[in-house]
């Protein structure tokens, strides 16, 4: 809008300024005004100009996309521009000169300095014939008496064909005067130099042009006073010229007047004409120059965009859309920079989504593999750790992610507890088979615990083949079908054997009573050694019998705070000075939380703990039993943790496996029922025991949870 | 001969704008070069007289080379006589009561070789045999009419304000320029102030 408006203006005040030079009376007197609104602009222009090279310049400093490709065509605009027109300038101002010269021509001055000469020589004589008459005239005013003058002055302007008559006084006074015209009443009085050439005795006659009453002879003469010659006065006359005379005359004057002042002017006319196009020229060269700057910017601007463009889309901004151009091949190239734009935009979005979708599959399978109690393993075809989930970690007990990337069997190196697992893995992977079901049992400072552990090779992919384990921890289970069928074989025994023990007891406290009596020495203690014999053994079976009753029987428990070093202190004192003198060591840590628990059944748990670990360390010279309280920590961090660790020698290997289930013992004299009941109050208060050898002799490691959960 | 012009007393700020804005245009490229010429306004003399106060003034002419020159090569040259009543005000510009001008045109007639004064506003002419006889006649001012008495009465203390300039406006379109840029045409005289008790 700008542009436009200063273009407007610029050929307005260029066309006006064009026109005063042609002196139309219409802006001739506009000139100075339209000069100065040229200046303007010119520095507006020039301001412009200024402004758009220091752009270019910052702009090529900066390297920026088609500013090199601006000044290349900015510097062609103008060179095509200010070529032409300073040809032009040069040749018209060559003809300017010429041209103002040849309106001049010394033949037309001297014929005009002769035309007036010719003119001044014609009116010489009618001026000397003026004086003469004037001077008759004066010689009749001698005689005449004052009072007379006026009608004597009328009477000689009358005869001498004058249009004025006046007498003056020796000091230039009015005395007298006679006039034509009327309405002029008061004549003009001589200048001093003429009434002092008068004095000098030399009359004056000269021509006297009047505005608007045209050419007059002005004749002064003095006329002598006899009686007073000090005080002679001045006849002044002045005298018409014919009329055709003064045509001819005033027209030769006009002619050389505008002449001379023509030639006098030609100086400040070429300097005009020279302003006036040297204006005309710079501010077109300059308007030229400033619109070659908005030509080159907005030829190569869809060029530019175009750079950036490209090298937005290299730069990854796919999809960058780029303003419309014309009709013209750029355009065209613009749209076709848009169609590709968009399509790759298109195909990345698509690529994107894809891999969004494989992003939430995997996170998906990673949450459900997360949630899963079974153990996963990936392997890659190299038999390496690829991804696991928690669970694996847990079943295990080792850090998982400390061995992807290498086999199993070097993780198997670094934690020993897992090398039949990584063994059974390798082994199933080396033998090639698609499928693979298997049971291992592994030694965890947990206890042992039993996997059950299936295998298959995975289907070749993007991500590669390889093989997926799933294993389980089944310890639990089986645990929990042998309790199971313990509890029902010593509910049956309890049923079935205590029914028969009471008559059997009292049929043989009968014998012994009635039979007893009837019997000499020897017999009668035989039956007495018998039925003893009988009733304690009745007595034995009721105590086995109740014991199966009280395993088998649903525990009600009363659970409160426990504090469970409080109750080992407790249950240790009670063994304190028995034989064997056994040294208790206590390890029990101070900010033990005390936990939810029935301490009765905690007590008995004690109990039977340290009696086995008495009769395990029996016979021992140095007997030592190491108690151990903490709290738990990982993925046991809301359980406490019971160690009870003897010198004994340690358990049997071949029974450690069923070492808490009844009737399972090393001991000669033992029920099998002792860590049985144990481990019973241990999953009443849903915890865990677990048991291995040491260095030193048997460890069993408890585990209570701090709050029974409901 | 009515050449009184009575002038509007509201100053006509544009014109005094556009006359600075040219001010400052024509001193800055006219630097400091002197001109040659000298207008001068040397003595007001008011007097009331029949119950009109009139004024008697001598002013002093003295052309440029340049415009001496170019009124020999026959051009017109119009010189300008301005005289402004003003009434004094307290705290503020004086505010201009009457403006009247007087324009005169000199010129040398070749045929004749006088010089010619010319009163534009009523064509009155009178010739000169030399130029300084013209301009002694053009500086001499007698009884130029002002007001009447009784409106000075009205007015109270008043001040006649004389100036004089040659007109640029008036010469050659092509020889204007030229005016406008150079010294030797700027010819102007005064202002002279006289104050005037009624």
């Amino acid at each position: 809008m700008i542009r436009i408006l200063l273009s407007v203006l610029l050929i307005a005040s260029l066309y006006l300024l064009t026109a005063a030079t042609e002196n139309t009376t219409r802006f001739g007197s506009l000139y100075l005004w339209l000069l100065l609104l040229n200046g303007v602009v010119l520095v507006i222009l020039c301001g412009l100009i200024i402004h758009n090279l220091w752009r270019l310049l910052r702009s090529l400093r900066a390297n920026q996309a088609g500013s090199r490709l601006t000044a290349r065509l900015m510097g062609l605009f103008v060179v095509m521009a200010v070529l032409p027109g300073l040809v032009v300038y040069g040749f018209s101002m060559q003809f300017l000169q010429r041209g103002v010269d040849s309106w001049f021509d010394v033949r037309v001055e001297n014929a005009l300095d002769g035309a007036l000469e010719l003119s001044q020589a014609s009116l010489d004589q009618r001026m000397q014939d003026m004086l003469r008459r004037l001077q008759d005239a004066a010689e009749v005013l001698v005689d005449s008496e004052d009072e007379m003058i006026p009608l004597t002055l009328g009477d000689l302007r009358a005869r001498t064909a004058a249009s004025e008559l006046t007498l003056l006084g020796g000091n230039g006074r009015i005395i007298a005067a006679s006039s034509v015209d009327t309405e002029d009443i008061l004549p003009h009085r001589p200048e001093e130099s003429i009434l002092l050439q008068l004095r000098q005795g030399r009359p004056y006659v000269a021509l006297d042009p009047i505005e608007n009453a045209g050419l007059h002879i002005r004749a002064l003469v003095v006329v002598p006073t006899p009686a007073s010659p000090q005080s002679a006065r001045v006849l002044q006359g002045l005298f018409p010229v014919s009329p055709r005379v003064d045509a001819l005359a005033t027209e030769v004057e006009a002619a050389f007047t505008e002449y001379r002042a023509l030639s006098y002017l030609r100086g400040p006319l070429k300097d005009s004409f020279t302003l006036t196009l040297s204006l005309v020229l710079l501010l077109s060269l300059l308007f030229a120059v400033w619109s070659a700057f908005y030509l080159a910017r907005r030829l190569v601007a869809p060029v530019s965009r175009l750079a950036k463009g490209t090298e937005a889309m290299a730069a990854g901004e796919y999809g960058t859309q780029l303003p419309p151009g014309g009709n013209d091949e750029l355009g065209f190239l613009v749209r076709s920079f848009n169609d590709m734009s968009r399509r790759v935009a298109e195909v990345r979005n698509a690529a994107e989504r894809s891999q969004e979708l494989v992003e939430a599959q995997r996170t998906y399978l990673e949450t459900v593999l997360g949630r899963l109690s079974s153990g996963v393993l990936a392997l890659a075809p190299d038999g390496s750790l690829r991804t696991f989930n928690e669970a694996a970690s847990g079943i295990l007990s080792v850090p998982l992610d400390q061995g992807v990337g290498s086999p199993l069997t070097s993780l198997a190196a670094q934690y020993p507890d897992i090398e039949p697992f990584a063994a059974l893995v390798s082994r199933q992977l080396q033998s090639g088979a698609s499928e693979w079901r298997e049971e291992v049992t592994l030694d965890t400072a947990e206890g042992r615990r039993t996997l059950i552990c299936s295998g298959a090779a995975l289907p070749s992919g993007p991500a590669g083949d390889g093989d997926v384990i799933v294993f389980d921890d089944v310890t639990t289970l089986i645990q929990a079908q042998r309790d199971a069928a313990w509890g029902e074989v010593a509910r049956r025994l309890a049923h079935e054997i205590r029914n028969p023990l009471t008559p059997i007891q009292l049929s043989a406290e009968r014998l012994q009573h009635k039979i007893g009596a009837a019997l000499d020495g020897s017999q009668a203690d035989l039956l007495k050694r018998s039925t003893d014999t009988i009733i304690h053994q009745v007595e034995a079976m009721k105590e086995m019998v109740q014991a199966f009753s009280d395993y088998a029987r649903p525990p009600a428990l009363h659970l409160q705070s426990v504090d469970l070093n409080a109750l080992i202190r407790e249950g240790v004192e009670l063994y304190r000075g028995q034989s064997g003198q056994p040294k208790f060591t206590l390890e029990l840590a101070d900010d033990l939380t005390s936990l939810e628990a029935d301490p009765g059944r905690l007590r008995q748990l004690l109990n039977n703990l340290l009696q086995n670990a008495l009769e395990a360390t029996q016979g021992q010279p140095d007997c030592q039993i190491e108690l151990r309280t903490r709290n738990g920590e990982g993925r046991y961090a809301d359980m406490l943790e019971l160690h009870v660790q003897d010198n004994g020698p340690g358990l049997d290997e071949a029974v450690i496996e069923q070492l808490f289930e009844p009737y399972v013992t090393t001991k000669p004299r033992g029920s099998g029922l002792g860590l049985a009941i144990v481990k019973k109050i241990i999953e009443e208060h849903n915890g865990t025991i677990s048991a291995r050898n040491t260095d030193t002799g048997a460890r069993i490691t408890v585990r209570l949870p701090l709050r029974m959960k409901t | 001969m009515a050449f009184t012009t009575l002038a509007c007393a509201k100053i006509n700020r544009w014109a005094v704008l556009q006359r600075f804005m040219l001010g400052c245009v024509v001193w800055a490229l006219a630097g400091t070069a002197l001109s040659s010429g000298d207008f001068r306004v040397d003595n007001i003399v008011p007097r009331f007289e029949a119950e009109l106060l009139s004024m008697d003034a001598q002013l002093t002419y003295r052309l440029s080379e340049k415009a001496d020159q170019a009124l020999t090569n026959g051009l017109p040259l119009e010189i300008q006589q301005t005289l402004q009543v003003q009434r004094k005000r307290k705290w503020w510009f004086n505010a201009a009561v009457v403006t009247q001008q007087r324009h005169y045109r000199i010129q040398f007639h070749a045929l004749s070789r006088r010089y010619v004064l010319t009163r534009l506003e009523t064509g009155a002419s009178r010739s000169f045999r030399d130029r300084q006889a013209l301009l002694s006649a053009l500086g001499r001012i007698e009884g130029w009419p002002v007001m009447r008495e009784s409106a000075v009465q009205a007015l109270g203390p008043i001040q006649l304000r004389l100036t004089t300039k040659l007109v640029r406006d008036a010469l050659p379109r092509v020889l204007r320029m030229a005016a406008w840029l150079d010294a030797d045409w700027q010819l102007r005289g005064g202002p002279l102030v006289k104050e005037v008790q009624p």
